[in-house]
C-alpha cells in the first residue's frame, strides 16, 4: 500500500527549504543597511588588498595524494568483503580480482611514470 | 532473468569491455618512453574505438535461440536489444571520429590523457544506451557527464574554456541533482528499481491513483534529460559551453551525449509512463506527449532565431545543436505512431552525429589555422580549400535539411511520425522553422563561396587524419540521403518496435 500521506514530510520539508530560504533573502534585503564602497566591493582575500589575478595556478599535490589514496584505499575495501566469500565464488573470484589488480595496477604505472609519487 | 547466462552477459556489454581495454592500452601508451608510442595515441584511441563500432553488430541481439537473445542481462541492469545497437553503433563511431578529429588540435591533440577521457565518457554513453535500471540510468549518466566537464575545461590556460568547464560542471550537477530526485521519488513510489516494472507497479490497485506525485516525478526526470540534450528552457548552458570547450569537445558534446541521452530517453519514458498507464482517469502518456511537444517548439524557435544574429561560427552550431534537438523532441512526442516515432529519433540522431561532426572537422582545420573562429573570416575558403568548403556545404545543407543529404530524411521521418500521430501542427512549426534555420546556414555557405578575402592563396592544411575523417563523414551523409536511408531507418524501426513488446 502507498499512500501519498506517506510524502507529506518530504513535501513538507520542501515547502519549508524553499520558504526559508526565500525569507533570509528578503530579510537581509530589507532590514540591512546597504552602503557600498570600494573596499567593501572588491573580492575577499583574508581582509588584504586582493593582489594579482583571481585564477593563478595551485599546487596540487595533496590532491594528488588524495586520488592515490582513493586508488588504494578502493583496493583494500574490494579485497574485504571478496576474501570473505572467496571460498564459495572459488575460480571465477580469483580471475575478477585478477582483473580488477590488473586495471589497478595500469593506474599506478601511469601515476608513477607521470611523477606523481615525487614529492618535489 | 531465469538463469545468469555468462556468455551472453558478457557479449551483452562487449563493447564496454572492449572500452575498457582500449582505455587500459591508451594509458600505458601515453607514458610510453618513446615519443613516436606517445604520439600513436590518438590514432589507436580512434580507430579503436571505430573498431569497437563492430561489436554490436558482431554479437546482434537476436530472438531467443541465439547466442545473445534480446532482454534483460546483469540482473535487470542492461537492457540488450536493437535499439541499445543503433545507439551504441553512432556513439562507439562518434567517439573514434573525436580522437582522430582532436589529434591536430594544439593544445589538446598532444596529451594521452585527453583520448582517456574521451574514451571512459564513450563509454558511459554506451552504457546509457542500453541501461534499464535506475541504478545504471544515473551511474551512466555521471560516468558520461563527469569527463564531460573535465573535456569542456581540458585546455587549462585558457579561459574561456575553464569557464565553459565550469558552468558546464553547475548547470550539469544541478541537473543531475533534480532527475536523482525523481528517480528516487519513482524509487519510493514502487520499491523498484528496474524501469520496466515500474509502470506495471504504478498502475496497480495498490497505487491508489496517485496522479500528482508521479507527474512529478516525471517533471523532475524531464529537467535532467531536458538538460542533457539542452532543449529550450534548459539550453542556457548550450552556447557558452560549446564556444569555450576545445572545439572537438563540442563536435563530441554536440552529437555523443546527446544521441545517448534521447536514447535513455525513449527507452526511459516509453517503459516508465507507458501508453497503458492511466492514474486517475489521465494517461500518463498524454502529459508527456505534450512536454516534449512544447519543448520542441520553444527549442526549434528559439533554437533558430537566437541563431540567426551569431557572429561565430561555433556559437551558430550550438544554436543550431538547439533547433536539432527541437526537431528530435518532434520525433519523441510523435510516440503515438508507436515505432514510426522512436526509429525516426533513431534515424535523426544517427544522420545528425555524422553531420555534425563533419561540420565540426572543418571548424577544427579552419580555426587551427587561421586562429579566427568568426563567420566572417570564413571568407573566400572556396577558393583557398575547395574541397573543405565543399564537406562545410554538405554538413550545412544536411543539418538544414535539403536531399540529397541525410538531414533530409531525417526531417522527412519525423515530421512523417508527427503527422502519423495527429500532431499536424506540430510538423507544420517543424517546417516553418526549417525554412528560418535556412537562411543562417545558406549565409555561411555564401561567406564561403562568395565573399572575398585576401588571404585566397593560401590554403588550409589539411592532416592526413583529417582527410579521412572528412570523407568518411562526408560521404555518410550522401549514402544515407540517397540509397541508405531505408536501411537505417528500418534498422532504427527493428530497434523501435523491441521497446513495445
Amino acid at each position: 500500500m502507498v499512500a501519498l500521506s506517506e510524502f507529506a514530510p518530504i513535501g513538507a520539508m520542501l515547502l519549508l527549504a524553499i520558504v526559508v530560504g526565500l525569507l533570509l533573502l528578503f530579510i537581509s534585503r530589507i532590514l540591512g543597511p546597504n552602503k557600498p564602497t570600494e573596499r567593501k566591493s572588491a573580492p575577499y582575500e583574508s581582509g588584504m588588498k586582493p593582489i594579482g589575478p583571481g585564477t593563478r595556478r595551485l599546487p596540487v599535490r595533496f590532491y594528488l595524494i588524495a586520488v592515490l589514496f582513493i586508488l588504494f584505499d578502493i583496493e583494500v575495501i574490494f579485497f574485504l568483503p571478496w576474501a570473505v566469500v572467496f571460498r564459495k565464488l572459488g575460480l571465477f573470484a580469483l580471475v575478477e580480482m585478477f582483473i580488477f589488480i590488473i586495471i589497478l595496477l595500469v593506474g599506478y604505472f601511469y601515476a608513477w611514470r607521470k611523477g606523481a609519487l615525487e614529492w618535489e | 532473468m531465469s538463469e545468469f547466462d555468462t556468455l551472453a552477459s558478457y557479449l551483452s556489454v562487449a563493447p564496454e569491455i572492449g572500452l575498457t581495454i582500449l582505455l587500459l592500452i591508451v594509458l600505458a601508451f601515453s607514458v610510453a618512453r618513446r615519443e613516436v608510442e606517445r604520439a600513436a595515441v590518438p590514432y589507436i584511441a580512434g580507430f579503436g574505438m571505430i573498431a569497437l563500432a563492430a561489436l554490436p553488430l558482431i554479437f546482434a541481439p537476436g530472438d531467443a535461440n541465439s547466442t545473445i537473445p534480446e532482454g534483460l542481462y546483469w540482473g535487470g541492469m542492461i537492457r540488450y536489444d536493437v535499439l541499445a545497437q543503433v545507439f551504441r553503433v553512432m556513439i562507439l563511431l562518434a567517439g573514434g571520429i573525436t580522437a582522430l578529429m582532436a589529434s591536430g588540435v594544439r593544445g589538446v591533440g598532444r596529451r594521452g590523457e585527453f583520448y582517456i577521457v574521451i574514451i571512459v565518457a564513450t563509454l558511459g554513453m554506451s552504457l546509457m544506451s542500453a541501461s534499464a535500471d535506475l541504478v545504471m540510468v544515473f551511474v551512466a549518466l555521471e560516468t558520461t557527464s563527469i569527463p564531460l566537464y573535465i573535456l569542456a575545461a581540458f585546455k587549462r590556460d585558457d579561459t574561456r574554456s575553464a569557464e565553459s568547464g565550469i558552468k558546464y560542471f553547475l548547470f550539469g550537477s544541478f541537473a543531475s541533482a533534480i532527475m536523482l530526485y525523481g528517480l528516487s521519488l519513482l524509487y519510493g513510489f514502487t520499491g523498484q528499481t528496474n524501469i520496466y516494472q515500474l509502470a506495471a507497479f504504478m498502475g496497480s490497485d495498490a497505487f491508489a491513483n496517485n496522479l500528482v506525485p508521479v507527474l512529478a516525478s516525471m517533471v523532475l526526470v524531464v529537467v535532467g534529460f531536458g538538460f542533457k540534450v539542452s532543449a529550450v528552457p534548459f539550453h542556457f548552458w548550450t552556447p557558452d559551453v560549446y564556444e569555450g570547450a576545445p572545439t572537438p569537445v563540442t563536435g563530441y558534446v554536440s552529437v555523443a551525449s546527446k544521441a545517448a541521452s534521447f536514447a535513455l530517453l525513449v527507452r526511459f519514458f516509453v517503459a516508465v509512463y507507458p501508453e497503458t498507464l492511466a492514474l486517475s482517469g489521465e494517461s500518463l502518456q498524454n502529459f508527456w506527449i505534450q512536454l516534449m511537444a512544447v519543448f520542441a517548439v520553444l527549442s526549434m524557435t528559439l533554437g533558430n532565431v537566437l541563431a540567426l544574429s551569431q557572429k561565430n561560427i561555433k556559437r551558430l552550431l550550438a544554436y543550431s545543436s538547439i533547433a536539432q534537438a527541437g526537431y528530435t523532441l518532434i520525433g519523441v512526442a510523435a510516440i503515438q505512431s508507436q515505432e514510426l516515432s522512436i526509429a525516426s529519433v533513431g534515424f535523426y540522431m544517427f544522420m545528425y552525429t555524422f553531420t555534425n561532426l563533419a561540420a565540426f572537422t572543418v571548424v577544427i582545420l579552419f580555426s587551427e589555422a587561421t586562429g579566427s573562429e568568426t563567420i566572417a573570416d570564413l571568407a573566400g575558403l572556396n577558393r583557398r580549400s575547395p574541397w573543405l568548403a565543399l564537406a562545410m556545404t554538405i554538413a550545412l545543407l544536411s543539418l538544414a535539411g535539403i536531399p540529397p543529404t541525410a538531414g533530409f530524411f531525417g526531417k522527412f521521418f519525423v515530421f512523417n511520425a508527427a503527422v502519423r500521430s495527429g500532431l499536424t501542427w506540430l510538423a507544420v512549426v517543424g517546417v516553418l522553422n526549417a525554412i528560418v534555420a535556412l537562411y543562417y546556414y545558406l549565409v555561411v555557405i555564401k561567406v564561403m563561396y562568395v565573399d572575398r578575402s585576401e588571404d585566397e592563396d593560401k590554403p588550409i592544411p589539411v592532416g592526413r587524419q583529417y582527410v579521412w575523417v572528412l570523407w568518411a563523414t562526408s560521404l555518410i551523409v550522401i549514402v544515407l540521403g540517397t540509397v541508405g536511408a531505408q536501411t537505417v531507418y528500418d534498422w532504427a524501426a527493428r530497434g523501435a518496435m523491441g521497446l513495445f513488446t
